[in-house]
């Protein structure tokens, strides 16, 4: 059994089926496998690559960190003074409350 | 380790477009949101009044009502004009138009979805709009799921670094994402951090799925080494 160390020829594992997967063909397909899931030959070439799986475990952990992201940023008291004199401007508010601070 | 889809946050983006009535969001708790802040069981404004009241009497005009709304809203709208534009001015002014623009518009809303989707839409428009004025490249209509060698990442073949796991702040995230080149960062931030799927986007943004989920793939690599390179630096300067 490969170990997934040492040059791109020691990253081509044989399925057992005859067919084999390197890891050039397994990250051209990445975008699909990561978006529907593998293949049977992909799965094992997961499974015995460690380049790959470390691949794709950063690229499941940067998607899951990135959803965790709270949208804590607050805009600065300009944007609402802007808002507020153009909606007077344009005589569109029937009554604004004074400012708060 | 299996090849599984990756986790989408399903259930409470669709929750949140899908037909509900905005009087339901007023009265009923949501469904386990993917992501938190989503979450907002009672959308009861400061002054009592609920945020389907506040959009019917900014209906007609009333600017309280119209500030109150501003206040419940202002963070996200402003956070995604900030992570698509990467710039705070360019944020500030999109976000001041957004809602303006919201209301403008806010007679048409009709409840068929939830006002914050509604309303977080017409905010993703105004930035795509401005970003067409400047003439930033958003996907290529040439891209395919193939990535290239010139704009994409490199590949991993052979090397071996420790996995991010466990090593990523938010802090550090928000810079990388900051220095994505603007076609990757804008679906980036539409797909993995706001929660839209690929067939939103591409109708957002006039491309195909294929360039979506292609400008995702890259972006999402891109963004790989930025972070890796980061934790180098970060080791480095602790030695």
């Amino acid at each position: 059994m490969e170990t997934g160390q040492g040059t791109a020829a020691a990253h081509v594992y044989s399925s057992g089926r005859g067919k084999q997967m390197n890891c050039a063909e397994f990250q051209r397909d990445l975008p699909l496998i990561i978006d529907a899931g593998g293949t049977e030959q992909q799965e094992e070439h997961l499974r015995n690559c460690e380049v790959c799986r470390g691949l794709v475990s950063d690229l499941r952990y940067i998607a899951e960190q990135a959803k965790l992201l709270i949208p804590m940023l607050e805009p600065s008291p300009r944007v609402w003074e802007g808002i507020e004199e153009k909606l007077k401007r344009e005589g569109l508010v029937k009554h604004v409350q004074a400012r708060r601070s | 380790m299996a090849i599984r889809k990756t986790a989408e946050p399903q259930e409470t983006v669709d929750t949140l477009r899908t037909s509900a009535p905005a009087q339901q969001l007023v009265d009923a708790p949501e469904s386990v949101p993917a992501r938190p802040y989503l979450n907002t069981p009672k959308k009861v404004l400061p002054s009592g009044i609920s945020e389907a009241e506040a959009i019917e009497r900014a209906k007609d005009g009333d600017g309280g009502c119209f500030e109150a709304l501003y206040s419940l809203h202002k963070r996200r709208v402003y956070s995604l004009c900030l992570r698509m534009t990467g710039n705070t001015a360019e944020a500030e002014d999109l976000t001041q138009e957004a809602f303006l623009q919201l209301y403008r518009k806010i007679a048409t809303f009709r409840g068929e979805s939830a006002f914050s989707t509604w309303l977080h839409r017409l905010a993703v428009n105004v930035v795509l709009m401005h970003l067409r004025k400047k003439g930033l490249p958003e996907v290529s209509l040439q891209e395919t799921l193939e990535p290239t060698e010139e704009d994409g990442p490199k590949k991993d073949i052979g090397s071996q670094d420790q996995v991010l796991a466990g090593s990523i702040d938010r802090v550090n995230l928000e810079r990388a994402i900051e220095s994505l080149p603007p076609g990757y960062r804008i679906i980036f931030v539409l797909h993995d951090i706001e929660g839209y799927e690929h067939n939103e986007i591409a109708e957002m943004m006039g491309c195909s799925i294929g360039n979506s989920k292609s400008q995702l793939h890259k972006a999402r690599m891109k963004l790989r080494d930025l972070l890796k390179v980061t934790r180098v630096e970060r080791a480095a300067s602790k030695r």
